[in-house]
């Protein structure tokens, strides 16, 4: 019992020595969409591999909130999930974990437009905070289309389903999906939806990507290993290549993609957060915001794209008819047609007949700082192409024309230290080396490191990352506002001039190939070739 | 890596000196026509102690599954007591798994034989054996605690890193743990004082589950006031499992600067303590149930909740789950999943974390503190 005179404890003696990581807070996880594709693909199942791992707080809840379950919405999201963790879980289901989680799961059907709904809503959530303890603590997923945002968060500010800041008594957080946005204008009008209900440190913009263990491990790589960062300058590295190939096509996503294109859906966010995490410079702590100010500041030093330089430095591409794994493999347009026709079953927009998206980007970019002065960063996305990798390369610059280089019988591979992204994390270094014998050949020889093979086990998928970052307040891999403004202000140009020159086509490169003739002459004119992958 | 593991390459009775030799021949015997080279996956060298045959065995069946966790070279020592051959003889394995169509991953261990006196030459022939630039954990499976191994375990982990031990089922628990916490002092090594070195305890890892939920359910924002009203402790532990329980309750009095005053002990059945808090007295119990896994059960907490003298509850449920419960049931439970801690899980996780840890080391300051009266 509390003597009177003894001051009233209020910080937790008993969380000393544990990550922040692992000590979520109690919340329900609201996911507005739930019966959307990301919901079934992975955020259920990144729930539910939390939850055997036993680091999601001791009183959680997650909610399903939308439109599009059939019958008892328990026994729907229910299903769902099990579905999901079926097919998509890194972990097999397993009959005891999943009783448990299961438990713990929920939906509401209603209208994102609906006010009522969110009455119904509010109800909910208080019947959830009495039988799982969760106080009052929100994080609401918004797994919806941009044009809904603005209708959601108005609804939840409007039914009194957010804290402010710092209210003692409970925590209000969203987490915001790309795009956001398709140029600035638009994107800070989402900025500004979003902020009309929560406050910049209460929201969390998630890029999968940076919750990705190769990508964490950038930094690792750059700052605690001291033979690194001497070289990660334009004394050394001769250019970086930063590849995000996939070899699906857009599939199901036509609706969304047509018209929005690889800049917007791959480089804007992706890529461009890559380069970040490459080229910044150290920051001072691991605090949130100083590993945020550090990679603002390479987006500023992006050099900006004139008419002309997009011209020389930019190349879309749309896949046409070609083979994967051997099979035939339609193109763009039909896929655009068949999706209209056959899913949709609505006659094919004009816009859409001849559509101009791209598919396929590949770009010279240079940071106009100290430490990347003159040295190209070249970046390539497409759909359809070979095979699934993303990397970022570093190669270092070649060795003087003497000695081993002075007559080499063929020519020496440069170094080339390259980050596997996906889809096996590690990384790998390239270097020379001289074959056994008598005579001085020189050979290129392959150091490897895998993330799986090395540390065992399979890493944690980037959502289970950041959704436990989310419930400990931790933004550090979260896009902060100024992040996303200063990424569209460099792409918005390159989007405005494809838009004024109006072509009837771009050019176009066969499904099973690395992209069309034009992506290589940008990188060749330089002296240098694309990275076989 | 996947579970893929291919029947181990083995080769016995082999001198010291044929042990790398033969590992390179079993290494390449591991390729199959047509296959890239096979690739060893080394995280650390792990060298694994056992004072008898016996104890060796099952090691021998676990290090597979280690192995899944954490990719290492595995130097499997046995020393035991009596008379023999004054020479040391290895084993030789090599495990390999294909992984994803990628190229065959294999890891080895080595098995040393000593009796008597060549025991002595153990940590000589462990020296040629290490694979450079890699950290070594040395795992003290021999009966006796390691606090009382004496020089033989400070010449095994000359080159170690961490050196991990298991207090479960320690006989003379006090004696036991008063000793630990003093060798602690002595063997771990931090920064200025020459090759780092860091000590872990099995056991403790085990209860990370308990702390969490604790911490968690006891957050002054959870409920308020909780943390500063206890006035009474029990814990029901399963046998062998009284350090455990032991460890728990001084990770609580270390966090909340909590001083012991008196002890009363029933042997196998019971430990209690008085101790004294800013608020008055507190009663610390240690309850040994009669049978069912060795581990803590169940934990009750007397205390002050929204005013009024209540408890929690926090106890293990089924095999998944540890919850507690508020004893005036106005609340629902707090839940944890948890997952099953067998040993080479426990064990492969604790290879990679390498850090000192300081919220043991004063957990284990306290358990020596609360260990002084027990031993009278």
């Amino acid at each position: 019992m509390a003597a009177e005179t003894q001051p009233i404890r209020t910080e937790n003696p008993l969380i000393a020595g544990m990550p922040k990581t692992l000590l979520p807070q109690p919340c329900v996880l609201v996911i507005f969409g739930a019966a959307g594709d990301l919901s079934w693909r992975k955020l259920l199942p990144a729930l539910y591999n939390l939850n055997v791992d036993g680091v999601l707080p001791a009183n959680f809840a997650a909610l399903g909130f939308g439109v599009g379950c059939q019958g008892d919405g328990d026994a729907w999201i229910r299903d769902r999930a099990r579905d999901g963790i079926v097919h998509f879980s890194r972990r097999p289901l397993d009959e005891s974990h999943w009783a448990d989680f299961a438990r713990a799961l929920s939906y509401l059907e209603g209208s994102f437009n609906d006010s009522h709904a969110y009455e119904q809503l509010k109800a909910k959530l208080d019947t959830l905070d009495q039988q799982f303890g969760t106080g009052g603590n929100r994080v609401y997923y918004l797994a919806v289309p941009p044009s809904m945002v603005d209708t959601c968060v108005t609804h939840l500010k409007s039914a009194g389903l957010v804290y402010e800041p710092g209210d003692p008594r409970a925590f209000s957080r969203v987490i915001v999906e790309k795009p956001i946005g398709r140029d600035l204008e638009s994107a800070r009008n989402i900025i500004a939806t979003v902020a009309k209900a929560f406050d910049e440190s209460q929201t969390y913009r998630i890029d999968h990507y940076l919750g990705k263990e190769t990508v964490q491990n950038l930094l690792v790589l750059r700052f605690a290993n001291s033979i690194f960062e001497p070289l990660w300058n334009e004394k050394h590295i001769d250019h970086v290549q930063i590849t995000v190939a996939e070899e699906e096509g857009v599939a199901n996503r036509i609706g969304y993609y047509d018209g929005v294109g690889a800049l917007r859906d791959m480089v804007q966010n992706h890529l461009l957060q890559l380069v970040c995490m490459t080229a910044m410079e150290p920051p001072w702590s691991l605090e949130p915001d100083v590993v945020r100010d550090a990679k603002i500041g390479v987006l500023r030093c992006l050099r900006p794209l004139a008419p002309n330089e997009v011209e020389k430095s930019v190349v879309r591409a749309q896949y046409i008819e070609g083979d994967i794994d051997g099979e035939p493999t339609p193109g763009y347009r039909h896929e655009v047609r068949q999706f209209f026709t056959e899913v949709l079953k609505k006659p094919l927009p004009a816009e859409s007949a001849n559509s101009n998206t791209d598919t396929f980007v590949a770009l010279r970019l240079y940071i106009d700082n100290w430490r990347w002065a003159g040295v190209p960063f070249y970046l390539r996305t497409g759909k359809r192409m070979p095979k699934r990798a993303s990397e970022v390369a570093i190669q270092f610059k070649a060795v003087p024309q003497i000695l081993f280089n002075a007559y080499p019988d063929v020519p020496l591979e440069p170094t080339v230290l390259t980050l596997r992204v996906q889809p096996e994390e590690g990384l790998s270094m390239r270097i020379a080396s001289k074959l056994p014998g008598p005579k001085v050949r020189i050979y290129p020889v392959k150091m490897e490191f895998n993330y799986s093979s090395s540390f065992g086990g399979e890493s944690p998928e980037a959502y289970e990352r950041l959704l436990l970052d989310v419930m400990a307040g931790d933004a550090t891999l979260f896009m902060r506002r100024d992040a996303v403004e200063a990424a569209w202000q460099w792409v918005v140009p390159i989007l405005e001039h494809w838009e004024r020159k109006r072509v009837l086509h771009i050019p176009e490169y066969q499904c099973g190939t690395w992209g069309p003739v034009e992506a290589d002459r940008i990188i060749e004119a330089d002296g240098r070739e694309w990275r076989t992958l | 890596m996947t579970a893929n593991t291919e029947a181990p390459l083995r080769s016995t009775d082999l001198p010291l000196g044929e042990v790398e030799r033969e590992l390179s021949r079993q290494m390449e015997a591991a390729k199959q026509p047509g296959d890239s080279p096979a690739q060893r996956a080394h995280m650390s060298n792990l060298v694994i102690f056992c004072d008898r045959a016996e104890s060796a065995a099952p090691m021998t069946a676990v290090v597979p599954a280690i192995v899944t966790i954490h990719p290492a070279r595995i130097l499997l020592l046995v020393g035991e007591s009596g008379l023999g051959a004054d020479d040391v003889r290895g084993e030789v394995s090599v495990w390999c798994q294909k992984h994803r169509g990628g190229p065959k991953v294999c890891c080895e261990q080595v098995t040393l034989h000593a009796r008597g006196q060549a025991i002595e030459h153990l940590p000589f022939a462990v020296r040629g054996l290490l694979i450079g630039d890699l950290p070594t954990n040395v795992w003290w499976a021999a009966s006796a605690t390691p606090a009382f191994a004496g020089p033989f375990l400070y010449g095994l982990a000359e080159y170690a890193q961490q050196v991990i031990y298991d207090s479960i089922g320690w006989l003379e628990p006090a004696r036991a743990v008063a000793a630990s916490a003093a060798w602690l002092d002595r063997f771990e090594r931090g920064p200025g004082e020459g090759r780092w070195r860091v000590v872990a305890d099995l056991n403790w890892r085990r209860l990370k589950y308990w702390r969490r939920l604790l911490a968690q359910v006891l957050d002054p924002n959870t409920l308020p006031g909780a943390l500063d009203s206890i006035t009474e402790i029990v814990v029901e532990h399963g046998p062998h499992a009284v350090v455990q329980a032991w460890l728990l309750v001084s990770w609580l009095a270390s966090r909340l600067g909590w001083q012991v005053e008196a002890c009363r002990v029933q042997p196998g059945e019971e430990i209690s303590w008085k101790v004294a808090v800013p608020s008055g007295v507190v009663r610390v119990c240690l309850r040994r149930l009669a049978d069912g896994p060795a581990e803590v059960r169940h934990m009750r907490i007397a205390c002050t909740l929204d005013g009024k003298p209540s408890a929690l509850n926090v106890r293990v449920e089924g095999t998944h789950r540890l919850a507690a419960l508020r004893e005036d049931g106005s609340a629902a439970a707090w839940t944890l999943t948890t997952q099953a801690q067998p040993l080479p899980d426990l064990l492969g996780r604790q290879l990679s974390d390498r850090e000192r840890d300081p919220v043991f080391r004063e957990s284990m300051a306290v358990a020596q503190v609360f260990a002084r009266p027990a031993l009278g």
